[in-house]
């Protein structure tokens, strides 16, 4: 039973060489924190991402691109400066485990890693689709373009694999890391745990997470028309690039305000976020349109709307009998619950730990923050305006990756 | 008494206000169905000025949800469908009353085409699909249902699955030279006896042959339904065969196929709408779209008008070997995927 190795491209391997190979020390000496030799290649690559041509086939491509520029590379790092008796070093071996059909979470979570002088093996889905081949392409096309010291540093220390099923070499790669990072939600980390780890290694998991809106109704009446579209466009973007799947997509939307406020604002959003839909000539499969009924009726079924409406296949507006009762679970590609509510605070006994994303408009930093600060940790763990729900951070989840990925050694004379 | 008699006009005249009483009687009866109505903003009055202004629900919404107008304590019957994959089953309630009524619906829809007599009957299963009787396939299910309609039945397949020629050469030899029903899953049918029959050289020209079920695996082989007629008359010298598509969610409900072949037929009862899957709208003859059927037969769950996950065509209205409209089946939507965070493949799990 061996593994594809994609990144750097070679022949097929078994999986005690891939363990001892990666364990080696590289050539030109150890990776530090921030290494120069990744950060050149990691921005070799980037350009390659931010080529026109690619970025225009895959945007969320140019997206990992403009994260990977040097200068974003630098403010990063920057956040790991350590003072006082502290010193940051490696973690050592990481194993990524990325889900199958987000084709650029498995770089951010590479990408960062190797900046913090991780040795890295990546499993990478056989099932990849276009983005994901366009990446392991870029990736050996930028190895060619580095000098011989840092490619040979870089292929000995990063891989990217991908393997069939088999309990051996997920089990030899999970005893082996000092970290092991699991993304794809509740089912791939209760499936991975199965592979004991080293005594002193850890998981990060990313499980399932499900995300919601909050409009405010004072801030769309105060908003101009052309931030009004704005909003309905960032919103499109958060819903419709994963057909509203990602983790990060909201599933249901809140207006904060009075109730006709409320009820004409979110018409005028929807109305413009068909027109979103038009201009964009976004297709619904006659088999996603039907899924959606299915949903939706079922929700009514459940007593969980008190109204449906459809603006064509594009947009299902559900409207929620309670507020406090939304769908966190997938509905189908632009499937929306809808409610209202006087304010943020009334959100708070709402909120469950499940909840990553609440993409915002038309509130003051004040506002959201108190929203935050009254929330006190019981879920929730970015706010962010419309169009930036599936905009990648390094702080995700919860996690400030950079430090999940790294170690301190103190030293007191 | 033929059930199928009915022009277009007139089976609107006759079906609509049937069918508005139903989604009366399912809202007064059903919570669930009532609260997808109201949902939708449909009144309690409203009226309906045709079969394709009537509100449909997604046949799969009974394999996510149990949608009933009768009591618990007066179901007389649950079938259930064996989903495709990763999907729950139909769960479909009858009470006595309809239960009875669709057995001898379907036996109205087969008598025209079987007469009123019960012939004796050649199953291209095995004796095994109906054994266990505690856990029906959907299959086992047909086969018991379609076996009513004949006598001294014989099964093709042995208890190992493997055709037994014999038992063919002598149900034929004893009924073979007077009419005899065929029953079968289409793909059944082809596999175990058509090649059977031309490898023994069968005559099986006596016979009338009933068969549904998919053609996918079919279209794989390149036969379709015009190959399938033509090789079925050629080699056997059967001709009189009906395919029918049907569904056990609307149970006792056939749309069969006519004898001229390739087109599907409505009884009296049923109809059909093909809907732009865009709009939503009827489609004119020729157009595919998204199969609804129609039938009065379901009083004891809202499954009058369901939206189905098959694509058809109208191939004409009042134009056929029957009246009204007739249509053909082309195969099912595609799965709606979505790429999700949570979403791992197989396997990522080792």
């Amino acid at each position: 039973m061996s593994l594809n190795q994609r990144f750097p491209l070679s022949d097929a391997i078994e999986v005690d060489k891939l363990v001892e190979e990666l364990r080696a020390e590289p050539v030109g000496g150890r990776l530090r924190v921030g290494d120069p030799r990744v950060v050149e290649f990691l921005t070799k690559f980037a350009r390659k991402l931010l080529a026109p041509a690619t970025a225009r086939r895959f945007p969320e491509l140019a997206s990992l691109g403009f994260f990977l520029r040097k200068g974003e590379i630098a403010k990063a790092l920057s956040t790991l400066e350590t003072s006082g008796d502290a010193l940051r070093f490696p973690r050592g071996l990481v194993f990524h485990v990325p889900p199958a059909n987000v084709d650029t979470i498995f770089v951010y979570s590479w990408a960062l890693s190797a900046l913090a002088g991780n040795h890295n093996v990546v499993r990478v889905s056989s099932r990849s689709a276009g983005a994901a081949e366009t990446v392991l392409e870029a990736l050996n096309a930028a190895l060619s373009e580095v000098d011989a010291e840092t490619a040979a540093a870089i292929t000995a220390t990063q891989r990217m694999v991908t393997y069939d099923r088999s309990d051996a070499i997920s089990g030899a790669l999970s005893v082996a890391a000092d970290l092991r990072v699991i993304w794809g939600g509740d089912a791939s980390v209760a499936a991975l745990r199965k592979y004991p780890l080293a005594p002193h290694a850890r998981d990060l998991t990313f499980p399932d997470r499900s995300s919601f809106a909050v409009a405010s109704v004072r801030g769309w009446q105060n908003a101009s028309e052309a931030e009004r579209r704005g909003a309905a466009e960032g919103f499109y973007n958060d819903s419709y690039w994963f057909d509203q799947a990602a983790c990060s997509s909201p599933r249901a939307v809140f207006w904060v305000g009075d109730e006709a406020g409320a009820r004409e604002a979110g018409q005028e959003f929807r109305k413009l976020l068909a027109e979103v839909l038009a201009t964009k000539q976004h297709v619904t499969e006659p088999a996603m349109a039907v899924q959606k009924r299915v949903s939706a009726y079922g929700a009514a079924v459940d007593g969980l709307v008190s109204g449906i409406e459809f603006q064509g296949n594009g947009i299902a507006t559900l409207e929620l009998a309670d507020p406090a009762i939304l769908p966190r679970e997938w509905l189908g590609a632009g499937t929306f619950a809808n409610a209202r509510v006087d304010t943020l605070s009334d959100l708070v006994p709402i909120v469950l730990r499940k909840d990553q994303t609440v993409g915002q408009f038309g509130f003051s930093k004040e506002e959201l923050t108190q929203f935050v600060t009254e929330l006190a940790g019981r879920g929730v763990d970015r706010v962010v305006p419309f169009g930036s729900a599936l905009t990648f951070s390094a702080i995700w989840d919860g996690y400030d990756l950079l430090t999940e990925f790294s170690r301190l050694v103190t030293v007191q004379a | 008494m033929s059930v199928f008699t009915l022009s277009q006009a007139e089976r609107e005249k006759h079906l609509l206000p049937q069918l508005a009483e139903l989604t009366a009687h399912h809202r007064e009866n059903s919570e669930g169905y009532e609260r997808i109505l109201s949902s939708l903003g449909i009144a309690r009055d409203a009226s309906f000025a045709s079969i394709a202004d009537l509100p449909w629900l997604p046949v799969r919404m009974f394999k996510t949800h149990d949608l009933r107008s009768i009591p618990e304590s007066e179901i007389f019957k649950t079938l259930t469908s064996s989903g495709t994959t990763g999907e729950g089953a139909s769960r479909i309630y009858l009470d006595k009353a309809a239960a009875g009524a669709q057995t001898k619906q379907l036996g109205a829809t087969l008598q025209e085409v079987l007469g009123n007599e019960r012939l004796p009957m050649l199953m291209v299963d095995t004796i095994g699909i109906i054994k266990n009787r505690r856990s029906f396939s959907a299959r086992g299910a047909g086969v018991l249902g379609m076996a009513n309609f004949g006598r001294k039945h014989t099964y093709v397949l042995d208890e190992n699955d493997q055709p037994d020629v014999e038992a063919v050469k002598t149900f034929l030899a004893n009924y073979g030279d007077k009419p005899f029903l065929i029953f079968g899953f289409t793909f059944m049918v082809w596999q175990y006896l058509y090649e059977v029959a031309r490898e023994h050289e069968l005559d099986l020209s006596n016979g009338i042959l009933i068969h549904s079920g998919g053609w996918k695996k079919l279209i794989d082989r390149a036969v379709d339904n015009t190959e399938f007629r033509r090789r079925f008359k050629a080699d056997t010298g059967l001709t009189r065969i009906h395919n029918y598509y049907g569904m056990i969610e609307q149970i006792g409900t056939v749309f069969l196929e006519g004898p001229s072949g390739n087109s599907l037929y409505c009884p009296d009862f049923a109809d059909i709408v093909i809907r732009n899957p865009e709009t939503w709208e009827e489609q004119p003859v020729g157009e595919p779209g998204v199969i609804e059927v129609v039938s009065t037969l379901p009083h004891s769950y809202p499954g009058h008008v369901l939206l189905t996950e098959d694509l058809g065509v109208y191939n004409g209205i009042d134009d056929g070997d029957w009246p009204g409209k007739h249509f053909s089946v082309m195969g099912r939507l595609p799965k709606a995927e979505a790429r999700g965070c949570s979403d791992t493949f197989q396997g990522a799990a080792a």
